[in-house]
């Protein structure tokens, strides 16, 4: 089976600094990698420059074997869901934000039905009645597992997560995993988390920029 | 009705008046002689310019000589309101040209031809002022557009990516800005229409009546050029944020770095 995202000699600058250099990885469907690094080593501009949002100095990012280009960016953004440190759930209410990706036009008609609402949020242990709540009054973790909420509702098979471990007490780490164990569910994360990157089956180390070290665990 | 014309030493008088500030800008301990003398000198002197352009303007009354210096204001104004948005002309000199050139010519040919219908339209007692007035509150209306969205777009960023990654085009993510920009252009236009002659008499209106006209008649013009103030910067800001739009990102939907001049 090919890869799902691969990497290829890709190198990567931003106001003409190099932020990602000779970079190549490939990573397969239901596999679970961590990048990890000090900070500024690049880890989460993999992250951004498989969204697009960097442009490439030279490489190819691969995303089910298709390039990176303009025409399949967005086939790239609607099967990935980005979840970062302090997401931005860009709604008023927790339930106009899970169903906010539902008002554009490629997920209009997909609106999910209350019973799919509460299922998710009950697979991810949030009480029903932060439906009702106020976006601005949760707390960090509670908003990533709304983000994740969200990209589960919309389908996403590939999940781009920054330092998403970091705001999670035990408990809730312990639901993320379990989203996660899902087989068709490939998961690219940034993490420091030493029981998160346990459970990755494939770590990178980065360093200014290059990856330096992969290791690989026998779970995956 | 003549108005009384201001003669020579009287002119010299008027200037005198300016004293009185100077003074007490002096006493409380600003000194502000040097950007005083300049303000004052140059108003004069562009004055007696637009005095000279706009007497030889209207003695010919050349509808091509019209219609060129309709092209000279809106070219000022297009550059004007790219420097004044911190944005590089390079990148927008067309677009905000086709804004306000599209909106402007629409309001003054709408007003000046099916409204006021004066026997030649091209008359430059009528475009001219007209024009140069809408074009004004066009420019006014569009840095503030302009210079909303991008600010709006880049204290967002974060939330403009969150919304593409949701599926958003690019149209959908930047649309909350979009908007945000143009009420911020328009509503100085309507809160000045709902507070139009409790606060201050309209300067046009102010102008009409000195020069000899019946209030009624001032009263109607001065409706008229509100309303086109406000179609034509409500057309212009809108098309040429539709314009930024295009312009502005790259075939990934990132704002493009280049195109705004560094502060």
């Amino acid at each position: 089976m090919p890869p799902i995202i691969r990497f290829n000699q890709v190198s990567v600058t931003a106001h003409e600094k190099t932020i990602l250099s000779d970079i190549s990885f490939a990573l397969f469907v239901g596999e679970k990698a961590a990048l990890c690094g000090k900070s500024g080593s690049g880890k989460s501009s993999v992250l951004r420059t498989l969204l697009g949002l960097h442009p490439l100095k030279s490489g190819t990012v691969y995303f089910q074997e298709q390039p990176l280009t303009p025409e399949s960016i967005q086939i790239i953004r609607s099967c990935t869901a980005y979840i970062g440190q302090e997401p931005i759930l860009g709604a008023e209410s927790v339930r106009e934000a899970l169903l906010l990706p539902f008002q554009f036009k490629a997920h209009r008609g997909h609106r999910p039905t209350q019973a799919q609402l509460l299922e998710v949020l009950q697979r991810l242990q949030l009480p029903e009645d932060i439906l009702s709540r106020d976006s601005s009054r949760i707390s960090g973790g509670e908003k990533q597992r709304i983000a994740l909420a969200r990209g589960l509702l919309l389908g996403k098979k590939l999940y781009l997560l920054d330092e998403v471990t970091s705001a999670l007490d035990a408990e809730s780490k312990q639901v993320v995993f379990d989203v996660f164990s899902d087989p068709q569910l490939t998961v690219l994360s940034v993490a420091h988390d030493p029981e998160w990157m346990d459970r990755c089956g494939s770590v990178y180390e980065l360093e200014a920029g290059r990856l330096t070290q992969v290791r690989r665990h026998g779970n995956s | 009705m003549e108005t009384l014309d201001i003669k020579l030493p009287q002119m010299a008088l008027l200037y005198g008046l300016c004293l009185l500030p100077w003074l007490l800008l002096w006493l409380i301990g600003l000194r502000l002689s040097r950007d005083i003398g300049v303000g004052i000198l140059r108003m004069s002197v562009q004055l007696a310019l637009v005095g000279i352009y706009l007497k030889t303007l209207f003695d010919l009354n050349n509808p091509w000589l019209n219609g060129l210096w309709i092209l000279v204001m809106l070219l000022v104004a297009d550059l004007s309101i790219l420097r004044r948005a911190g944005l590089k002309a390079r990148y927008f000199v067309l677009s905000t040209f086709i804004a306000i050139a599209s909106s402007i010519l629409l309001s003054t040919a709408y007003l000046v031809i099916l409204v006021i219908q004066p026997t030649h339209f091209y008359d430059a007692r009528y475009i001219v002022p007209l024009a140069g007035m809408i074009l004004g509150n066009c420019l006014q209306g569009n840095v503030i557009a302009l210079e909303r969205f991008y600010s709006a777009l880049r204290k967002n960023e974060n939330e403009y990516t969150t919304f593409l990654m949701l599926g958003a085009t690019r149209w959908e993510a930047a649309r909350p800005y979009f908007r945000e920009a143009v009420k911020a252009a328009i509503n100085p236009t309507i809160a000045g229409m709902a507070t139009m002659g409790l606060v201050s008499l309209p300067g046009m209106m102010t102008g009409q009546i000195l020069g000899g006209s019946e209030p009624w008649l001032a009263v109607k013009y001065q409706i008229a050029i509100m309303i086109c103030i406000f179609t034509s910067s409500t057309v212009a800001s809108i098309i040429n944020l539709k314009l930024n739009l295009a312009i502005a990102f790259n075939a990934f939907d990132v704002l493009r770095d280049e195109v705004i001049k560094k502060p």
